[in-house]
């Protein structure tokens, strides 16, 4: 550095305040006076879409769920009415609920029990190159087309598909009709089966639970492990009263994801599993064919309200607790 | 007797780098051990082999007698006090406290009275119910201690247990700590990057550098006999005579060190003379560093002692004694 460079600088003092450069400049100044302006320009149309856009629709659709239907001419009475509700109880209509939530909460729980050992490798082992590996693996699914997975899978499971040529190849036949004899969850085939379509729910929603399951288990610090093994806790110990409890939040967020995309699919039990329907294929059929928006409406609100009923304990058993 | 803690060749290596390599060292039962060093210098390695967390890749460890080589830490009786503090966040402080031995199978009253025994040993009666992100963050440290020592433990480790504290509360804590060891008679060992807290808490230390041992002994002996320049410097940054230097003065022809407040300003016997290149004031008193031929010195000039300008010409003044002959290195 040499000196010679000073004089000009001296020449020319520097200013303690720079001028404008712009429009960009003003609007910067705007807000940094007015730091509510810059949140309400940030907020506008994301706000506008969730009330006019999101809760709209929901605040019709509930709507709707009070009228009713007119028996003989088929058309919707707009009146206040509970009756449209009364009809869900009737026994066809509550086998296609308790179907539903029987088959979301069996999905839920192996989405857990698969999710979880991947999740904490991702969480507590995964570095660099592994990790990569690991969000490309889990979200790989997630770029190709659900109706193609679908079919795929309908193609997988089919009587004359791998798994019974892989069956027959090591002789494990009879394990595989020894599952499909089983009552309820059986079936002709694993394509047209309760355990078929679980299956493929668990398949298309596990990434859902996986990533969230992540995100909490990369939380809990290594020390908080460490201190509970050093103060006796087998990893069992650790894994029950630790671990679980503050994995906990990201397990219900999680849970969430597939609990209430499986309760309003219709395209996965229409394409594998037994012919019976799920509250998605009876809000399809009701809205369309048969026209009676009120009773689908009704459905609709159905797993809305389960999955309030099922936050609400929850966060009683204080789920969000370590949030 | 046996020793406490006692580490036979131990190495921990991760890869090429050698964070512990070849360690030796024996804890006597009911002392307050301090491993001072720099941060990677090995000596909180040092302490996750104590407690299991990482194995020694050679070497032994043993814990009262026993090779624990092969022993996972729950199965250890030693308890650690964590630096980030480690509380579960999910259960209130008595659960906390009282984990170790809830995991033993204890029953909720028996182990509840215990938590509450043990937190009024650290001062926190009626911290029970709270939650640990409710505490301050002394609060919490007592409660880590609380809980680390309701397994009762044969050694207590401590990581830095005292960094997140401000000044003011470091300093209760660690009389706090000391008064707690000798009253508990447990051997407690400290880990620490903070020279002062090693030599005023500690009946031995260990001042780590590069994964090794440079030298252990008793606070005074650290300070005041460094076996190395490492030694030297980082407790209590000393002059370092160069072995030239030291000979000129008398002593062998080795490195020496040489205390700041050893050295007094004065043209009566003045060993050596030279310019004041700056002034640190210290509140107790104020540095002084002088360019002497050959290198500069720092003097530390107690507080009522004339100071000296800015560029002054100055003697300096020692007794032959003060001067600690050094190994080379």
């Amino acid at each position: 550095m040499s000196l010679t460079a000073e004089p000009s600088r001296i020449a020319q003092p520097a200013r303690a305040i720079l001028p404008t450069r712009g429009l960009g400049d003003r609007i910067s100044a705007l807000f940094w006076r007015h730091p509510n302006v810059l949140l309400i320009t940030l907020l506008a149309l994301p706000l506008v879409w969730l009330v006019v856009v999101y809760l709209g629709s929901l605040a019709a659709l509930l709507l709707q769920s009070f009228y009713s239907i007119d028996e003989f001419s088929g058309q919707i009475r707009r009146e206040f009415t509970l009756s449209t509700y009364g009809e869900l109880l009737q026994p066809a209509n509550l086998d296609i609920i308790i179907r539903t939530v029987a088959m979301s909460a069996a999905v839920t729980l192996g989405a857990v029990v698969i999710a979880f050992p991947i999740a904490y490798f991702a969480a507590r082992y995964a570095k660099g190159h592994w990790k990569a590996l690991f969000y490309l693996g889990v979200m790989l699914p997630l770029w190709s087309s659900y109706l193609v997975k679908v079919y795929a899978w309908k193609l997988i499971l089919a009587r004359e598909g791998i798994i019974t040529w892989a069956t027959d190849g090591i002789g494990a036949s009879a394990v595989l009709n020894g599952i499909l004899a089983l009552p309820v969850i059986g079936g002709n085939s694993l394509s047209t089966s309760y355990i078929g379509t679980w299956l493929v729910f668990l398949y298309v929603w596990l990434p859902y639970m996986i990533l969230p399951m992540q995100a909490a288990l990369e939380r809990v610090p290594q020390s908080m492990l460490e201190a509970s093994a050093d103060l006796g806790a087998s990893c069992w110990q650790t894994l029950r009263t630790v671990i679980f409890p503050l994995a906990l939040p990201g397990i219900i967020a999680g849970s969430i994801f597939t609990f209430s995309l499986t309760m309003g699919d219709y395209i996965i039990p229409q394409i594998v599993g037994s012919s019976r329907r799920f509250i998605g294929q009876a809000v399809y059929q009701l809205q369309g064919t048969a026209g009676n928006i009120p009773l689908a409406a009704a459905f609709a609100v159905v797993p809305i309200v389960i999955m309030l009923i099922y936050l609400t304990i929850a966060r009683r058993k204080g789920a969000f607790d370590a949030l | 007797m046996t020793a406490a803690v006692e580490f036979l060749n131990v190495s921990r290596h991760f890869g090429s780098v050698r964070a512990v390599d070849g360690v030796d060292l024996s804890i006597a039962e009911g002392t307050f051990f301090a491993m001072l060093g720099p941060s990677g210098s090995g000596k909180t390695t040092c302490l996750r082999l104590m407690s299991g967390f990482e194995q020694p890749t050679g070497g032994m460890i043993r814990i009262f007698g026993q090779d624990c080589s092969a022993v996972p830490p729950n199965r250890r009786n030693v308890n650690t006090v964590f630096q980030d503090y480690a509380l579960f966040p999910h259960m209130n402080v008595r659960d906390n406290v009282a984990y170790g031995l809830m995991v033993k199978g204890v029953d909720k009253r028996t182990r509840h009275d215990r938590a509450e025994e043990l937190l009024a040993l650290v001062k926190l009666e009626g911290y029970g119910a709270r939650k640990p992100g409710e505490l301050s963050g002394g609060q919490r440290q007592r409660v880590a201690l609380a809980r680390a020592l309701i397994n009762e433990p044969r050694v207590l480790l401590l990581d830095e247990p005292l960094g997140a504290l401000d000044l003011k509360l470091r300093e209760a804590m660690q009389d706090e700590l000391k008064a707690l060891q000798q009253r508990l008679g447990i051997t407690f060992v400290f880990v620490t990057h903070d020279q002062g807290e090693a030599l005023s808490m500690a009946d031995q230390v260990a001042v780590f550098s590069q994964g090794k041992i440079a030298q252990i002994g008793t606070p005074s002996e650290i300070y005041e006999k460094p076996r190395t320049r490492f030694v030297a410097d980082f407790v209590g940054s000393s002059n370092v005579l160069t072995a030239e230097m030291a000979s000129r003065f008398g002593a062998p022809a080795r490195p020496a060190s040489l205390r700041p407040e050893s050295i007094r300003i004065g043209d009566e016997g003045a060993r050596l003379r030279g310019h004041v290149t700056a002034l640190r004031y210290l509140g107790s008193g104020t540095r002084i560093v002088v360019a002497v031929p050959g290198g500069e010195l720092s003097v530390f000039v107690t507080k009522g002692h004339p100071l000296p300008e800015q560029g002054a010409e100055v003697g300096l003044v020692w007794d032959a004694q003060a001067m600690h002959v050094m190994e080379e290195g």
